[in-house]
């Protein structure tokens, strides 16, 4: 398992296609959802193929504790951080990131 | 039809996945691999009550963050389709070991699909 594997070794299409690429996020502000509910935004240093993530300036946005939909909007500094692979779910890049209005209206 | 085969086909497609924690996401589904780790671009996340609503450019998401996902009705035909062409294409190496003449050698090639 080499880290960034861009072009999976060649000819027969037995499919490994490259779906981790974060390689385009490092130095990049991102937003990481964990396993749990907590999110965190921090600057991509680094990454390996189990998907653990090295976060820099790492803060978490703090949800509301009696209802966890709610973020509070506020923060807590974190750091420098290894987040371990099997708890991150998604990742995203934070900048193009932004709330808007329900876009389904009509379909409903 | 697999699963997962299935979901490669609606590579470039729209599609909705929603998590166990209830968030959805819909998007065009970019890549996804063996583990159902998955690519999405263009993509409106919608909050487990359905009240509010993201939009981000793209997003990688963990397959085994994933409860279910939606996808477009059309894919159906398009995998029947495909199920076909492959079936054309090798008719005679039916009888005897899948796998077999494909390349590729070691004892992994024949496993899953063919």
């Amino acid at each position: 398992m080499s880290g960034q594997m861009s072009s999976s070794g060649g000819s027969g299409n037995r499919q490994r296609p490259v779906v981790l690429d974060l390689s385009k996020h490092v130095e990049r502000s991102v937003l990481v959802k964990l396993v749990g509910g907590r999110q965190i935004r921090g600057t991509l240093k680094g990454w390996d193929p189990l998907v653990n993530l090295v976060l820099d300036d790492a803060v978490e946005e703090l949800r509301d504790p009696t209802d966890p939909y709610v973020l509070t909007g506020k923060e807590r500094k974190l750091g420098l951080l290894v987040a371990r692979g099997t708890s991150v779910m998604t990742i995203c890049p934070t900048d193009g990131m932004e709330e808007t209005e329900n876009p389904f209206v009509e379909q409903e | 039809m697999l699963p997962l085969s299935l979901l490669r086909t609606c590579q470039g497609h729209p599609m909705l996945v929603e998590l166990k924690t209830g968030e959805t996401y819909n998007g065009f589904l970019v890549s996804i691999d063996t583990w159902m780790n998955l690519n999405l671009r263009e993509v409106v996340c919608t909050s487990k009550d359905g009240e509010k609503f993201w939009k981000v450019t793209e997003i990688y998401i963990r397959g085994s963050a994933i409860k279910y996902l939606r996808v477009p009705d059309e894919i159906i035909d398009v995998v029947q389709e495909e199920n076909a062409n492959r079936r054309d294409n090798r008719p005679n190496s039916r009888g005897r070991g899948r796998g077999r003449g494909r390349g590729g050698g070691r004892g992994r090639g024949d496993r899953g699909r063919g």
